[in-house]
């Protein structure tokens, strides 16, 4: 069970003993139930998730999700968003540690490239279903390319991004930190490149006065900002009760200042969404009705419980309050951010299609809002992809050996920070 | 019977006549009176589906609005059969234009056909309203 | 984009106001001051400010595309007969849960005057496309010789950006084509086999939708554009589509 903490003086020379099947079993043994009951649960959600696309495949996505004309982008896109903000997010936030030398980030690094590969994948995963013609997206984004198109720059920079990501964590694995910083500041500046060029899909659309203006791409650099620290602070309390380790030592400086990057990052947006909403609402009749909808209307319980209650005051408030040592608050606290984020991914590409094209014409047709729920197969969808998380994080977590605080940061730590020592008060 | 009881007899029957009479006179007043676009003997709104769909003729403005007689359009400009007219092949707005039809009216005495369409061409969705049980 | 030389791109306002002599006198051949000075004023466009530079009058005299397709739609003589629709599907096969046209319905009950008038949209093939613009893999292109924004469907990826950033919502995904339709002005359908209008201009027994060359002097659209006593105007112009499509009423 200690097998990995041994042979930290060794790392280089034993990781490679380390990778026959069995040394991955027996990684894999030696954990809690509560382990392996999360993970059934996690691999269940990962499988119900695919076979419900497969079977909207089949009898043809039109028919089976509540896409329409009006609103053809439904939590399928909005999840997708979700989990590539969270991605570029963590990407950004271990970057401060790998890529630009911090050295209070570096424990949470290798986690969170790693997190931020499986982050992304779920997120291609959930696109993969809401695609209808996958392939000819393989063929023709390499045939046939508008580089006019941000959404062809934003597939083309996330693949880099992957790719460079991937690089980085095999050098972090095997200790070559040298190549690993290269591999990340490519990642970085991908991820940046793609993030905002995602923000730009819908902040150039003029047809949509809800999304179009600079601030789409600006709003996501910054939310994704928020979404890495909220991440990386759950998943290593996670990682912590699944290696059954108190968060202490170098590892909860790390979360402390990843919180306090987070609570910044929370006040920063608050302050956007506020002038954001307050220019709306001097806006034309199409650009108010949307975010009335969010304030007032029917999707004002979306709002004001799910995005900023649960999304940013309760975070902002537990972040504050644990002054950084209680790591349950922090736990919590990021829970609760995390899922008023991905409802503030759901409201802003559904309320921006809520309101009809033609809805300053006056005409019978068209003078409502529209109105969208997920069908049942895109909610599991959504749940494969968090599934798919779960069981990689699960998995990743004992076969990587992640909960190694790595061998560069001890040497230049010898000491744990003896004011920052936690001790564990979870079970 | 005596004389008084014969003429409270015949007051009866002469009293129960007179209200028969009022409510049959009633009843039948009202059935040709429902709620709506039909008046009693007048014929309601007529809806030419044909050559295009919808066009509406309110019999009500014309007739009572109007006080025109049934036979200054019947039969000489339009059948009363239901239907049958607008089947005819001339009947579009080349014969209009000519005094036919509508045009009889329309474009001499009353207001011209080349402008206002919507006035009568209440259309597909105009149709599809006036079917609808729930008005809106 | 680039269209005859033209980049259309939101960064060619970016450098610093500088515009090269021969774009400026490509915008002035481009035809889109036909939008900015006609057309009501409705729309300014790069263009205007072209124009006003070079004083030169605002008559354009070359346009980028000949024929420059365009369609004039009287709104009121519109009456919702919709055989224009029924002809649409027709001649395109366009599925039962879809549509390229439709027949918008504008009721104002406490007008003098008549009470409801029928508004036809459709496609606007629009100068500056936004869906041409968002297509990852260019499956919809503008024609280079009559302007008309044509699908590729065997390149549509399925990803509905260019169904979300149409102004119009003049697009929709076809099961059957496994790709997103729209109107083409009947080219695919009429136009490349040599008949000279679309099927809804031809099936209108009113006369409210007019299809025709906006760079022929003889075309009746034309006529109603380059004029400046009845109004014409487009559909969201703030969008900056620069669209094909034109409204009067008359």
């Amino acid at each position: 069970m200690s097998d990995n903490l041994t042979k930290t003086t060794h790392a280089t020379t034993e990781m490679r003993l380390l990778w026959t099947w069995q040394a991955i079993v027996s990684r894999l043994t030696g954990v809690g139930k509560g382990y392996y009951v999360w993970l059934a649960i996690s691999t269940a959600l990962l499988t119900a998730g695919i076979a419900a696309g497969l079977h909207a495949f089949v009898v043809g996505y039109g028919h089976i999700y509540n896409v329409t004309r009006e609103v053809p982008w439904g939590i399928l896109i909005s999840t997708y968003v979700f989990f590539v903000v969270t991605s570029t997010g963590l990407c950004l936030v271990s970057s401060i540690g790998h890529v630009f030398g911090s050295k209070d980030f570096m424990p949470i690094a290798k986690r969170s490239v790693y997190l931020s590969i499986l982050t992304i994948v779920a997120g291609f995963l959930v696109m993969f279903f809401e695609t209808e013609n996958v392939m000819n997206m393989v063929i023709y984004n390499v045939l046939s390319p508008n580089l006019h198109s941000n959404i062809w720059w934003m597939g083309t920079l996330y693949g880099a991004y992957l790719f460079f990501m991937a690089i980085e964590f095999a050098c972090l694995q095997f200790d070559r930190h040298r190549l690993a910083m290269y591999a990340g500041f490519l990642g970085v500046v991908s991820g940046i490149a793609a993030h905002s060029n995602l923000g730009a899909v819908f902040g150039m659309l003029t047809a949509r006065p809800f999304w179009y203006g600079p601030y789409m791409p600006i709003y996501f650099i910054a939310s994704a900002m928020m979404s890495g620290c909220a991440a990386i602070i759950l998943f290593t309390w996670l990682a912590a009760k699944i290696n059954r380790e108190p968060i202490q030592g170098s590892m909860a400086r790390a979360v402390d200042v990843t919180r306090q990057v987070g609570i910044l990052m929370i006040c920063t947006i608050m302050f956007f969404q506020t002038w954001k909403i307050l220019a709306g609402l001097v806006g034309g009749d199409a650009e108010r009705e949307a975010f009335l909808a969010l304030l007032t209307g029917s999707y004002a319980f979306n709002f004001w419980t799910l995005e900023v209650l649960a999304g940013m005051v309760i975070p902002l408030a537990l972040y504050i309050l644990s002054r950084g040592t209680n790591m349950k608050m922090l736990f919590w606290g990021s829970v609760s951010m995390i899922i008023g984020i991905f409802f503030m991914r759901y409201d802003l590409v559904v309320v921006g299609q809520i309101v009809p094209a033609h809805y300053e014409m006056a005409v019978n047709e068209y003078q409502t809002l529209l109105s969208y729920t997920p069908s049942a197969h895109e909610i599991l969808i959504v749940l494969g992809g968090i599934g798919l998380v779960g069981t990689l994080f699960m998995l990743g977590e004992k076969i990587f050996a992640a909960h190694r605080v790595e061998d560069h940061a001890e040497e230049t730590h010898a000491e744990t920070l003896p004011a920052l020592e936690t001790a564990e008060r979870t079970e | 019977m005596n004389s008084t009881e014969k003429k409270a007899s015949s007051r009866l029957i002469i009293s129960t006549f007179f209200v028969l009479a009022i409510l049959i006179g009633a009843v039948l007043v009202l059935h040709g009176m429902p709620a709506g676009a039909e008046q009693s003997g007048l014929g309601g709104d007529v809806l030419f589906v044909k050559p295009v769909k919808t066009v509406i003729f309110s019999h009500k403005s014309h007739v009572e609005g109007l006080s025109m007689s049934c036979n200054a359009c019947h039969d000489k400009l339009f059948s009363m059969d239901g239907g049958s007219t607008e089947k005819l092949a001339d009947f579009n707005h080349k014969a209009f234009d000519k005094g036919k039809y509508c045009g009889a009216c329309h474009g001499k005495t009353a207001s011209p056909m080349n402008a206002q369409c919507t006035n009568c061409h209440i259309g597909v969705k105009g149709h599809a309203k006036l079917m609808k049980p729930a008005r809106k | 984009m680039k269209i005859n030389g033209i980049d259309f791109d939101e960064n060619s306002a970016d450098r610093s106001g500088m515009i090269s002599f021969m774009e400026r006198r490509a915008f002035l051949k481009l035809g889109l001051a036909v939008t900015g000075i006609f057309a009501g004023g409705a729309i300014l466009s790069l263009t205007s400010a072209v124009e006003r530079a070079f004083a030169s009058g605002g008559h354009v005299q070359k346009y980028p595309y000949k024929p420059h397709y365009s369609m004039l739609i009287y709104q009121n003589r519109c009456i919702d007969c919709e055989l224009c629709l029924e002809a649409c599907v027709q001649a395109n096969q366009v599925p039962k849960y879809g549509y390229r046209t439709a027949i918008l319905e504008r009721e104002a009950p406490k007008s003098t005057g008549t009470k409801r008038e029928f508004i036809p949209v459709l496609c606007n093939q629009c100068n500056r496309p936004p869906c041409v613009r968002a297509c990852p893999t260019t499956a919809t292109y503008k024609n280079e010789k009559n302007g008309i924004v044509i699908m590729e469907s065997k390149k549509c990826v399925g990803c509905k950006t260019c169904v979300a950033a149409c102004p119009y919502n003049a697009r929709y995904f076809n099961e059957e084509r496994k790709a997103v339709d729209k109107c083409d002005f009947c080219f695919a359908s009429r136009l490349s086999k040599g008949m000279k209008t679309t099927a809804c201009a031809e099936a209108c027994p009113a006369k409210a939708r007019v299809f025709g060359d906006l760079s022929d002097p003889a075309s009746e659209v034309y006529r109603m554009v380059h004029q400046i006593e009845k109004t014409v105007w487009v559909l969201r112009p703030e969008t900056g589509v620069a669209p094909n499509v034109f409204y009067s009423r008359g």
